[in-house]
């Protein structure tokens, strides 16, 4: 496989993926980085960051000769709008763990609870060297048993899939905020790209504080729609259903006339 | 159809009559098989007939054709060569109906009790799977359907002399048990894997009314503890048992109930008991019943450590049972007491170390006897070190599992592709594998494929999403494609790991018996399922979620749905309107359309893009039972 990036005559096809000045090589010190945004796949942006800084460490030989070989045999790009699942990888420093997702590994849950059932049967350690400990590892989270994840609906508005938030995954709304930013803007960029305004992306920040562009609100066991971040956070995730992250301008109407919209939806 | 089934209706009436096939006395011969009751007595059947009737038909030459073919047919008990048969001509499919005694039925979605009831009208045994395999993973809403209710309620009036009910991933309540145990007199073989929406209460009745029975089997099943004593509603006197499984129930037995069931059920070959029964109580369960095969241990954990001469011999309790094969439990494991089932392990065929936290210091002592194991599932705490261990000893291995300990996506994983390409190099006869691992290599799983020809379930899953090989940062697709080219009899693969689409185009093309296919975050483009419906001719079962899939993919596999018996995706890239076109241009294929809620009442639903989608032939049309959240195309 010949050439670089910087040799533009391997195709007209390259000019659309490769933006000009190769800002984007210069820009993004971590190769990897660009392919996994140019790699076509589904999954929360923001995701897999572990395995680029695995990757980071062993595979700078490979990441030119496997740059090129995406970009050229990849046609299907070209035809497939990239707008649902861009990552929004443009920084390298590393994140928090991507979240959870729904059934996933694919284990069964009563295969699950291993770790807190066995912590207690350790035995005498040493003289049976090796076995797992997790007693003292992650502290809480590892203990209580039957601790599944606890999925709720979020959508926001102006970005027409929904996605799901494990709220055992956080302890308060600050981590609840980064969260919903790190699964939106990619898909909310991604959005406005294709209805012709700028697709760049913007951190979504604000929701909690009225201040931002966008507000996070949630509906209740009651069906209330109700501002995020009024109550303590426990009390809020025993009574949550779903969330949804609407326009700041639009809060006094959603919160209102939240059943009229509900109706609206249904006469599809 | 229609014509076909008034005519066999009616000739089924003659062919009653003069072969006298009657229910009542040949469930009461139970221990024979039902063939040949049937053909010792048509020749007196037809004497009586010549005493009896005053207008005496001699048979004509059509029934004793049938005649003939029934007890050719009685030969024949693999479903492949009965639904050859059954499509030879008009007589040869009565005939093949009426013998056929043993009915599987692999989607319950796909035909009506009905359908079922005025075909078979002999059956004996009923084998019906209901949700798909992704149900486990919460990947579908709870009522989603798969009831057991219709077709205990037809099978009960149509076969009354119903004597084995096989069910997986169906949803059984407690009147349906009931209503099962007071309809067959004659029930033999109750198993429920992977079942819910039953209690102990259910099985109480099971235990209590079928006075046949001699399988209970409850596998994986979720059983809702209604504090209801079970065991003690087994009758009194000596049973028929031979197999009783409940290490799936979660909630406490009555131990003096189980002993003394145990001492009354001479016959008892297999029992798994859950993880309420102590090791001082197993020791009790093993004096009781030397003659056992296979044991479910429960927790192996004792109630209470007794020192020296006041602890029970566990090995020699172990020694006394000369005939285990199959060893499982270990729910609850004290390290110390594991060496105490070394009398058993030069027998032992298959062993489920599942449950238990073993390392592999306390697994190498154990395994290094264990020569003729063909089974062997354990969890990765056992290590690559344990997986060449395994390796070093276990040349008869055909089935090994591995399931993580710690089944996070993010976790250390304390097994790899050294322990993969151990068992290849050492268990040369394998022929399934199930592998959890964090990290894996392309040369591994190719060392694999080159090793182990006998492959035919392979079922890879490197817990991190989209992980390439973590030694040369490629992806996974080498690896997988080799498993297709080399593995020449492989009918089940799983992927994971990052995929392109050219693993697909391997698959597509080399994967000529695959018949059931699971992938999960993979692919970059609707190529890759391309690439799987225009190849794998034998395809029957897709399952994908996560993977960018779209129409255009859906749409390359409509030649062939009505030959598959479900596809599955989830989180994909379909539209309604994509899912739509597929149910128009296939009449006999249902398309369903939910969320992964029950009560999904907003875009998800109603708008364009779709969550899910479970597509499946039928003969009967889309089901009436749907639920609100179920939109059916």
């Amino acid at each position: 496989m010949e050439g670089c990036p910087r040799n533009r005559e391997i195709g007209p096809k390259l000019f659309d993926l490769i933006p000009q000045g190769r800002k984007w090589y210069q820009e993004d010190k971590n190769n990897i980085d660009q392919e996994k945004k140019l790699e076509l796949r589904l999954g929360p942006p923001g995701g897999d960051e572990e395995d680029r800084s695995a990757m980071k460490k062993k595979n700078n030989n490979y990441t030119e000769t496997r740059n090129i070989k995406m970009e050229s045999e990849d046609k299907s790009f070209q035809g497939f709008n990239s707008n649902h699942f861009s990552s929004s990888n443009k920084t390298s420093q590393k994140r928090t763990a991507p979240g959870p997702v729904v059934g996933w590994p694919p284990v069964r849950s009563f295969r699950k609870n291993l770790a807190s059932t066995s912590s207690s049967k350790l035995g005498n350690e040493s003289s049976h060297g090796g076995q797992i400990n997790k007693s003292n590892d992650d502290g809480e989270k590892q203990v209580e048993p039957k601790r599944e994840g606890m999925f709720v609906k979020i959508n926001m508005d102006g970005v027409p899939i929904g996605r799901k938030v494990d709220l055992n995954a956080y302890n308060s709304y600050e981590q609840l905020s980064f969260a919903v930013d790190k699964l939106f803007r990619g898909l909310l960029a991604a959005q406005r790209e294709s209805s012709g305004s700028e697709g760049e992306e913007k951190p979504i920040i604000g929701l909690l504080d009225g201040k931002g562009e966008f507000t996070l609100t949630y509906e209740d066991n009651e069906g209330d729609k109700m501002l995020v971040g009024d109550v303590p956070w426990q009390m809020f995730v025993s009574s949550v259903k779903r969330l949804r992250v609407i326009k700041s301008s639009e809060i006094s109407s959603a919160l209102t006339f939240g059943c009229s919209s509900k109706q609206e939806k249904m006469r599809h | 159809m229609t014509e076909e089934e008034d005519s066999s209706a009616k000739m089924s009436e003659d062919v009653k009559r003069y072969l006298k096939l009657d229910p009542r006395s040949s469930s009461a011969a139970t221990s024979e098989p039902p063939c040949s009751s049937s053909s010792s007595s048509s020749a007196s059947a037809l004497a009586n007939k010549s005493r009896n009737f005053k207008s005496f038909e001699p048979p004509c030459p059509d029934h004793v054709l049938e005649n003939v073919l029934e007890n050719v047919l009685q030969f024949l008990t693999s479903r492949c060569d009965r639904n050859a048969v059954s499509l030879v001509c008009r007589s040869w499919w009565r005939v093949e109906a009426q013998t056929r005694f043993e009915v599987f039925i692999g989607n319950c979605y796909s035909l009506s009790p009905v359908r079922l009831t005025h075909r078979f009208t002999r059956v004996r045994s009923l084998v019906l799977k209901g949700k798909p395999r992704f149900a486990d993973f919460n990947l579908m809403p709870r009522n989603w359907g798969a009831q057991f209710a219709p077709w205990v309620a037809a099978t009960a009036k149509a076969y009354p002399w119903l004597e084995k009910v096989h069910l997986k991933r169906m949803f059984v309540t407690d009147d349906d048990l009931a209503l099962l145990a007071e309809s067959f007199p004659g029930f033999k073989d109750l198993t429920l894997v992977c079942c819910e929406g039953f209690g102990t209460s259910g099985i109480a009745v099971v235990a209590n009314k079928c006075r046949q029975l001699k399988v209970l089997d409850l596998l994986e099943s979720e059983v809702t503890d209604d504090e209801v004593d079970w065991l003690s509603c087994f009758p009194a006197g000596e049973t028929h048992l031979e197999s009783l499984s409940f290490d799936c129930v979660e909630s406490p037995i009555s131990f003096n109930a189980l002993e003394e069931l145990v001492v009354r059920s001479p016959f008892l070959k297999k029992l798994r008991t859950n993880r309420f029964v102590s090791l001082e109580e197993l020791h009790r369960l093993m004096v009781r019943a030397p003659q056992l095969t296979s044991l479910g241990t429960g927790s192996f954990s004792p109630d209470n450590v007794l020192q020296g001469e006041q602890e029970p011999d566990y090995a020699a309790a172990f020694r006394a049972c000369k005939s285990i094969s199959c060893l499982s439990g270990f729910r609850d494991l004290t390290p110390e007491y594991l060496p105490a089932i070394s009398p058993v392990c030069a027998n032992l065929t298959s062993l489920n170390f599942s449950y238990a936290n073993i390392s592999p210091d306390m697994l190498k002592p154990i395994i290094r006897n264990c020569h003729n194991i063909r089974v062997f599932w354990a969890l990765d705490s056992i290590c690559d070190e344990g997986l060449q261990a395994v390796a070093a000893t276990c040349k008869e291995l055909r089935e090994l599992r591995v399931f993580p300990f710690d089944p996070r996506e993010d976790s250390e994983g304390p097994i790899s592709g050294v322990g993969l390409q151990a068992i290849s190099e050492g268990c040369r006869k394998l022929e399934s594998i199930l592998y959890f691992c964090q990290r894996m290599t392309n040369g591994a799983v190719t060392a694999m494929s080159e090793n182990c020809p006998q492959l035919t379930v392979f079922r890879l899953c490197i817990m991190g999403r989209h992980r390439p090989d973590h030694v040369t940062g490629k992806p996974m697709d080498d690896g997988f494609g080799a498993i297709v080219k080399n593995c020449k009899k492989l009918t089940r693969l799983a992927v994971s790991g990052l995929l392109t689409d050219e693993a697909f185009s391997y698959i597509g093309e080399y994967g000529k018996l695959i018949r059931t296919l699971s992938v999960a975050f993979a692919g970059n483009s609707d190529r890759a399922l391309r690439y799987v419906l225009e190849g794998c001719p034998k395809l029957q079962k897709l399952e994908i979620r996560d993977s960018p899939f779209g129409d255009v993919g859906l749409r390359s596999g409509m030649h062939r749905y009505c030959n598959m018996r479900f596809v599955w995706l989830s989180s994909c890239v379909l539209s309604r309107g994509g899912c739509r076109e597929v149910a128009h241009a296939l009449p006999n294929v249902v398309v369903e359309v939910f969320g992964s809620d029950d009560d999904d009442d907003d875009d998800t639903v109603t708008g364009d893009y779709v969550e899910t989608l479970y597509l499946y032939r039928s003969l009967d049309g889309p089901r009436k039972d749907a639920p609100k959240f179920v939109t059916i195309l």
